[in-house]
């Protein structure tokens, strides 16, 4: 089992955004989150990526429970497990497009040879190529979103959360950067979450749940 | 109600940002706080200057004084009988100890009382409630004592002390006190009636000078003839190369005053450029809705001028206590450029705090309005981005960089054209200054570009570190040049100090070519050097030779001078000369009727070798041709200097004042001074001084002098430190976001902390670097035209890697410790809160 949430609750100023949750993603599987603006689902994903901590219950990757690490074991976990995108890409700007998917490469203590050739391959993979040396403010969102995929991937993380990945894209930009994380994430066998408001998102998903007042249930 | 929503909406910001608000307060405070500080011990320092002057003068128009020696008794007579002077009062005047030989000294002043009354109404002192002048005139060896005497003596009216004057001890009765002038003032003489001062003095029947007050013909008509062996000057001559010293030094010290006030201007563009800069969201939403740049402008100025007033308030306030500190370094400097006895302290002027006011609510307008018209400019899409923000910094700071040009050429120009003005000279430095500040975030942007290929090498930290300091520019480019000026004004006068140190040394070496200096003072009877005693002193084994020296004080046209008469040692006069051949200057010396001039004085009157002084003399006025300019770091030296054999020649006086003893090449000095204090039979009018304390005691009394500036360089410091603090939260606020997603993808809170100071690191290595040449030509302009210019005092530049170094690693410290708080900020970086808005 890739990621198993345990009765997880959570709530902000006495507001349940959560509550008893129970979810297993398996490994390699496309998971997508449905939910309107405010339902819970960046909490759930930031839950499960660490970022933040249930009020209740246990949020489990590979048999280890999340609430029992320190920052420090949390730090590192993410470090070497996760894959972010964001709906804004988050991308550093005064790192070029190649430093960018350096970067958790290089917090990886990953030599500079295989480095740059997995940068060099997922530039390739994703048409970045020509982009390599510039910086994110010189590039489309498109182009900004697919440097985040490939920083998400770069690391070769077991599991990649994404939040709105297209939320800010045009949908012809949009479905192309959801064919890539499709693509991408089944061929190197990645568990990836997707949490979105858009029920086009959805049809890449091996199963889709919805967050309605703080539960989450299965939509398909 | 446009405006009342802005300004709730500015005071809204602050309250959110408070640390932004308590930074630009602390700028102007502080900036205004030295102003104020400095200028309230200046006035001080004047005032007292002043009173210590009028005290000796009271209201004297001239002064009748001798041409070499003293005046006898009868040419008072003379004035009064002959010439009908409308008042005219003998003075006598020395230094006495008080208590014992070692005991705190005084100016002595003996004065007719019955002269004095209705001539100065004692406005020359203020005679204490007891003063009793009956008994003072009546009764022998009776003495007015100042009150500050009364209290360090532990005594009281109606007791007898012991007095010495020309190095004997008397036994003197104190019938009364002298009041110090107002709550504060210079300390009063000790007075005593003149027929008891000559007695202690041992010259009765003789006079050190004849105070006059003279209407315009008198004193035309006494000038034409005076009585033979005087010379008429103005009264308060004696004493203008010192007010023109004194008021030089607080001059710099006004211009160093300010120059921090500059230095809290930098804080508060800064600020309120990041205020700005962090609004402009806002600012773009509100030019989006129509709202009219005017406004903008007059929302941003008075937001600006709210926080000058608060930071300005607090600045009187700090100004005043830190007045209490300087004042005291003020009138100890100036006490040790210009008189023997301490100053005290005086009530400061209130106009002082007006200006202050006036001038932190004017840096504070003026510092916020460039930011506040870019706010005004901005268009809406350009507000709201923050890379075209970026782009358009660069822009302009490749501008202001090429605009630097003109401003340096323009402050060449003030130099070459501006004469010999000490304004012009400042004013030339501030657009150094300036010039340099503008010069930097192009050249801070410049050096990161050069850094990045070593830091690829380093990490991907690093060249994080290395980029984001040239990619908020905005924010690090006048962070850099608050920094950099700062840290340049620490360099410069470091620079400054050590050049005029090296100089100082070097001149005492030169001059200094006896090993033992033996010295009675100038009032003195003149019989502490008689023959016999030169005689046993040249015979002892130890000695190897002497050399004699003569200063006496003669009234020249440029006011009252001290001449130095003296014979050459071994090695020489021991001048060093900055103009005229050293060689023919001396052999000219020995054989023609010549002189040297100080450096100073030929500065100040424009002489040079080849001109004629004309000097009074017994016998009439003789001119004498300069034929060299010796170098003279002294403040109460000597103007002017003949050959001794000349002098005597001239005005037929074979006392001595000082006899410098060379010594054997094989014996220690402390052997030697030993044999010459058993020589001089423990003489109470000789002082003896060996070379090494004479050495000692001027290097202390310079490092004395610049401890002001000391202060003032800590306060430029710490105000720069504010400067970075600012920068440092911003940049740090504003990426907020990236600092979250940083920890998001696996940085540790160690590692963002690492980031944040390698980068507050760098910009202060940026600005350290950028402080060097600025430094430098900061210290040539101090020392080549500033010093120059203010004391007549030419010296070496000497440039060392030492403060050139010091500022880089004050400006990387001082980055580093601005940096410690926002990196524990970073570290701390709250990734919900920072991405809830996802």
């Amino acid at each position: 089992m890739s990621v198993e949430l345990r009765h997880v609750s959570k709530a902000y100023a006495g507001q349940p955004v959560l509550s008893d949750a129970n979810l297993e993603v398996r490994d390699g599987e496309l998971l997508v989150i449905l939910g309107r603006s405010g339902s819970g689902k960046s909490t759930l994903l930031k839950l499960i990526g660490g970022l933040d901590t249930p009020d209740a219950g246990a949020v489990v990757h590979a048999g280890r429970d999340l609430s029992a690490m320190n920052d420090t074991e949390r730090t590192r976990f993410r470090r070497q497990s996760l894959g972010f995108v964001f709906q804004f890409f988050n991308l550093i700007p005064t790192l070029t497009v190649a430093e960018n998917i350096r970067l958790p490469l290089a917090l990886n203590g990953c030599a500079e040879a295989p480095a740059d050739a997995r940068i060099a391959s997922l530039l390739q993979t994703l048409a970045l190529h020509e982009c390599a040396a510039r910086f994110p403010e010189e590039l489309s969102g498109g182009e900004q979103q697919r440097v985040a995929l490939a920083r998400a991937l770069a690391h070769g993380p077991r599991l990649i959360l994404a939040d709105e990945p297209t939320g800010n894209l045009d949908s012809e930009t949009a479905e192309q950067v959801l064919a890539l994380l499709d693509k991408t994430c089944r061929d190197s066998g990645t568990t990836l979450i997707v949490a979105t408001h858009s029920n086009d998102v959805a049809g890449i998903a091996d199963r889709v749940l919805r967050i309605r007042n703080a539960a989450l249930e299965a939509a398909r | 109600m446009m405006y009342r929503l802005l300004a709730r909406s500015a005071a809204r910001f602050y309250a959110r940002h408070p640390w932004q608000l308590v930074l630009a307060i602390a700028g102007i405070s502080l900036g205004v706080a030295v102003y104020v500080g400095v200028e309230l011990a200046n006035d001080s320092a004047r005032r007292a200057f002043d009173l210590s002057t009028s005290v000796m003068r009271g209201q004297t128009t001239h002064r009748l004084l001798p041409v070499g020696g003293r005046i006898a008794e009868e040419v008072y007579a003379e004035l009064i009988l002959e010439r009908r002077a409308r008042a005219a009062a003998p003075v006598v005047e020395s230094v006495v100890a008080l208590g014992s030989r070692g005991g705190p000294r005084y100016a002595l002043l003996g004065i007719d009382p019955v002269e004095e009354i209705g001539f100065r109404e004692y406005s020359g002192f203020v005679p204490g409630q007891d003063a009793d002048f009956e008994v003072l005139i009546a009764t022998p060896a009776t003495v007015l004592l100042p009150e500050s005497a009364i209290a360090a003596l532990g005594v009281e009216v109606g007791a007898r002390i012991t007095l010495v004057a020309a190095g004997e001890a008397h036994e003197v009765e104190v019938v009364g006190t002298v009041a110090a002038l107002g709550t504060a003032d210079s300390e009063p003489p000790v007075i005593a009636d003149l027929s008891t001062a000559q007695e202690l003095l041992g010259i009765t029947g003789w006079l050190d000078r004849i105070d006059l007050v003279l209407t315009a013909e008198q004193s035309s008509d006494l000038a034409a003839a005076p009585p033979p062996g005087t010379s008429l000057v103005v009264a308060g001559s004696e004493s203008l190369p010192l007010t023109e010293m004194t008021r030089a030094f607080r001059t710099n010290l006004s211009a160093l005053g300010l120059l921090a006030l500059v230095v809290g201007m930098f804080l508060v563009y800064a600020t309120i450029s990041f205020a700005v800069v962090q609004r402009r969201g806002m600012i773009g939403l509100l030019r989006s809705l129509g709202a009219r740049r005017r406004s903008l402008l007059a929302t941003f100025l008075v937001e600006a001028l709210a926080i000058g007033l608060i930071g300005t308030l607090i600045g009187l306030v700090l100004g005043h206590v830190l007045a209490d500190g300087l004042i005291g370094l003020v009138l100890r400097t100036i006490g040790d450029l210009a008189f023997a006895a301490t100053l005290n302290a005086v009530e400061p002027s209130s106009a002082i705090y007006v200006r202050g006011a006036a001038l932190g609510l004017s840096a504070t307008a003026l510092a916020a309005f460039i930011p506040a018209l870019e706010a005004a400019r901005s268009e809406p899409d350009v507000a709201l981005s923050r890379a075209r923000l970026e782009r358009t910094t660069r822009t302009h700071s490749r501008l202001a960089a090429w605009l630097a040009l003109p401003l340096l050429a323009l402050a060449g120009a003030l130099l070459a054209a501006g004469g010999e003005g000490l304004i012009v000279a400042f004013a030339a430095l501030f657009l150094v200054l300036c010039a340099g500040a503008m010069l930097v975030p192009a050249a801070t942007a410049a050096l990161m570009r050069a850094f990045v290929p070593a830091a690829r090498h380093g990490g991907i930290a690093l060249l994080m570190a290395v980029r984001g300091v040239s990619a908020s520019l905005s924010r690090t480019g006048v962070a850099a040049a608050a920094l950099a000026v700062a840290v340049a004004t620490v360099v410069g006068i470091t620079l400054m100090i050590a050049s005029f140190r090296a100089s100082l040394v070097a001149w005492l070496d030169t001059t200094l070519t006896a090993d033992v200096y033996l010295s009675a003072d100038a009032s003195d009877s003149g019989d502490a050097f008689v023959p016999e005693r030169l005689a046993a002193l040249a015979a002892l084994p130890e000695v190897r030779a002497l050399s004699l020296s003569r200063v006496v004080r003669l009234p020249t046209r440029f006011g009252e001078l001290p001449l130095r008469a003296a014979t050459p040692g071994p090695e020489g006069f021991g001048l060093d000369f900055v103009a005229g051949s050293a060689e023919q200057a001396t052999a000219r010396l020995r054989s023609s009727a010549s002189l040297l001039v100080a450096e100073p004085m030929a500065f100040r009157f424009g002489l040079e070798p080849g001109d004629a002084v004309e000097l009074p003399t017994p016998s009439g006025t003789a001119v004498f041709e300069v034929v060299g300019v010796f170098r003279d770091y002294s403040t109460a030296g000597s103007a002017l200097f003949m050959e001794l054999d000349t002098y005597r020649r001239h005005w037929g006086d074979l006392r001595l004042t000082g006899v410098g003893v060379h010594l054997a090449r094989d014996v220690e000095t402390a052997q030697g001074v030993a044999a010459v204090r058993a020589a001089l039979a423990d003489d109470a009018a000789i002082r003896l001084r060996s070379t090494e304390s004479i050495e000692r005691l001027s290097l202390t009394v310079f490092d004395r002098t610049f401890e002001i500036t000391e202060v003032l360089r800590i306060l430029a410091a710490v105000v720069a430190f504010l400067g970075v603090l600012s920068a440092s939260l911003a940049i740090q606020l504003e990426r907020t976001r990236e600092l979250a997603i940083l920890r998001a993808i696996g940085f540790s809170r160690r590692d963002l902390g690492i980031l944040v100071l390698t980068q507050t690191g760098l910009l202060g290595l940026a600005a350290g670097v950028a402080a060097i040449p600025i430094g430098g030509v900061l210290a040539a302009l101090l020392v080549h035209v500033i010093n120059r210019r203010s004391f007549g005092w030419s010296m070496d530049l000497v440039i060392t890697p030492g403060p050139a170094m010091v500022g880089v690693v004050l400006a990387v410290a001082a980055a580093l410790l601005a940096g410690v708080y926002p990196a524990v900020r970073a570290s701390r970086t709250n990734l919900d809160a920072a991405l809830r808005d996802e």
